[in-house]
């Protein structure tokens, strides 16, 4: 693929993130790989296997892609989609048994919320290892066949809250056009205009106020009217107006009437743009999800230090203790109660327990998945 | 509006049956007895890709012992609901595998096998992978059923075929979430695989086809 086609393909489908993009599973040489290449797993969304590919340039390796139902690893391992049936179904269907002589695959860390290496093995007798949360580590990885902890931690960087801007703004400036077209045409590119510029000034400075978001609250949805949760994204709004009134008094007349509906219209942007603004972030479950309020919790009794919690968890929550032989959840505040810890655990020492009590032990949590409004549903829809 | 989102996707795979006699305009139904009736009393059945059971539970009706697997756990569920409401449940057993997840059970042991639109839904080396695996599956001579959605061949039928197909398939994801991807040379993909297909029904549109095929009496 050339550097242009892959470019606009990036464009492309950034804008529509929100959506799944499918693409075909199944083996894809990589260089001119020998019977002892890595093996490497991903799942069959398109955006993702094209960067995977850009990124194993220059590597004689195989590529496995399992389907997840074109949905992005995280979303799809936890969400079960990306399950044990879809890794098993690749290793034995896709050929590389014949063409390797190792059965050593190296899985996304992402997947971890819903692939258990130690069935796979039992299944298909492949060693299962988790690699690099992103590619651009994986040249890395190879090579020193150790994971360092940055490479373990997701992250929220520029460019990926871009990502999000983006991929928020496009569907709702299409949707907007839709509904304004026909009796407001002419307000069509400052509305468009608003969607975007809102987007951008939510998304890329959200850092600066991450800090005040609460995300341990009963209620769920409409964060924007707490002020606690929601604050910053009010003083985004007053700005806007307050830029808006200048705007209009300095060209020359200032009316209620479109002052008001630029307000109204502006206020519903920035409501639909806040709706899962935790959730469009890999930092923090999404607010309409009742997991958020759950947290992890270590059974000493029955942990002996086998550290995949460590070595799974995307937020560095955990630390083992080798000598000991114990774990500690050290930064529980960072959890992101994406359960891939509990699910990994060997000794079924880790479960969820939530704020009113219940318990929600390793066996449900590897059943049971969250579908797209967070409620635990028996896995793969 | 969350509550609302929230009843759909919780509900999509128990509106699966619902969803399919919609996409296919009711012809399934008929497509599950046409198929059952080739199943004679105390065979062993293996129904892959089962679903909610609709194929499973008619097998299981014809007197066949039968085992029913499926990748999706919410189906299965389901399913599992289903046989016991019609109390089948000492005659069927339900497991979440794959395909790719049989290696322990013998060779020969089933007397027929039921694909009913599960090839669809497989990639072609997940199809190719379960036919050789069925081949080994089936006793010599085993039954292999087949029912699934097709692409017509020939232009005017292709034509027709998606100016229905658009419609009914976008209605049908509205309402139900679920949707089928229809295969390209099915018997085509069955006899490369060395099974002798011994009846071929295709309606006349050449969208939904049912094949009933033999596993050779020697192996090879």
């Amino acid at each position: 693929m050339s550097y242009i086609t892959y470019a606009l393909t990036n464009v492309i489908e950034t804008l529509l993130r929100l959506f799944p993009f499918p693409t075909k599973t199944g083996l894809v040489l990589i260089g001119d790989p020998d019977r002892m290449a890595p093996v490497l797993l991903t799942c069959n969304y398109h955006l993702t296997v094209q960067r995977v590919k850009r990124q194993l340039t220059g590597i004689d390796a195989y590529l496995l892609i399992a389907t997840s139902q074109g949905v992005n690893v995280w979303c799809s391992a936890t969400g079960g989609l990306l399950t044990n049936h879809s890794v098993i179904s690749v290793l034995k269907t896709s050929g590389i048994e014949k063409l390797v002589d190792h059965r050593n695959v190296i899985l996304p860390q992402l997947a971890a919320a819903g692939v258990e290496p130690r069935v796979i093995r039992r299944k298909t007798g492949w060693s299962a290892k988790f690699g690099p949360v992103y590619i651009e580590d994986i040249k890395h990885f190879l090579k020193s066949g150790e994971k360092d902890e940055s490479m373990r931690k997701v992250q929220f960087d520029v460019k990926q809250r871009l990502e999000m801007a983006s991929a928020w703004a496009f569907p709702l400036s299409v949707v907007a056009v839709l509904v304004v077209l026909p009796f407001w045409a002419e307000m069509l590119l400052p509305l468009t205009l608003i969607i975007w510029g809102l987007a951008l000034s939510i998304f890329l400075p959200f850092p600066l106020y991450a800090r005040w978001l609460k995300h341990k609250d009963k209620r769920i949805g409409l964060i924007f009217f707490d002020f606690h949760q929601g604050g910053f994204l009010l003083i985004i709004w007053g700005l806007f107006l307050a830029g808006l009134a200048i705007w209009s008094l300095l060209s020359g007349g200032f009316h209620w009437e479109p002052f008001l509906r630029w307000a109204i219209s502006s206020f519903f942007v920035m409501l639909i743009l806040s709706l899962d603004l935790m959730g469009s972030t890999p930092l923090y479950k999404s607010s309409l999800h009742e997991d958020r309020l759950f947290s992890v919790v270590i059974d000493k009794d029955k942990c002996r230090g086998a550290g995949l919690c460590h070595d799974v968890c995307p937020r560095g929550c955990f630390q083992v203790d080798r000598r000991r032989h114990i774990a500690a959840i050290t930064q529980a505040h960072l959890c992101v109660q994406c359960g891939a810890c509990i699910v990994q655990c060997p000794f079924d020492a880790l479960s969820f327990h939530s704020p009113d009590g219940r318990i929600i032990p390793p066996h449900a949590i590897r059943k049971y998945k969250l579908n797209l409004m967070g409620k635990r549903v028996s896995k793969s829809q | 509006m969350s509550y609302v989102l929230m009843k759909i996707l919780e509900s999509a795979p128990s509106r699966y049956d619902k969803g399919i006699n919609l996409v296919t305009l009711g012809r399934m139904r008929q497509a599950y007895a046409c198929l059952a009736s080739r199943i004679a009393k105390g065979w062993m059945v293996l129904d892959i890709g089962c679903g909610t059971g609709a194929m499973t539970i008619r097998a299981a009706q014809r007197g066949a012992r039968v085992v029913g697997i499926d990748v999706n756990a919410q189906m299965l569920e389901i399913a599992i609901k289903h046989v016991e409401e019609m109390r089948l449940s000492s005659s069927v057993e339900l497991r979440e595998q794959g395909m790719a997840e049989l290696p322990n059970e013998p060779a020969g042991k089933y007397d027929a096998a039921t694909a009913s639109l599960v090839f669809s839904e497989l990639s072609e080396d997940e199809r190719a992978f379960a036919l050789l695996e069925l081949r080994r599956l089936l006793k010599p001579g085993g039954l292999l059923l087949i029912a699934d959605e097709t692409k017509p061949s020939g232009l005017f039928r292709k034509l027709l075929f998606w100016l229905l197909r658009i419609p009914l398939a976008a209605l049908t994801y509205i309402l139900t979430q679920l949707t089928t991807n229809p295969i390209e040379r099915l018997p085509e993909t069955v006899a490369a695989a060395g099974f002798i297909i011994e009846e071929q029904h295709t309606n006349w549109l050449g969208n939904l086809t049912l094949l009933i095929c033999r596993n050779p009496a020697i192996q090879g």
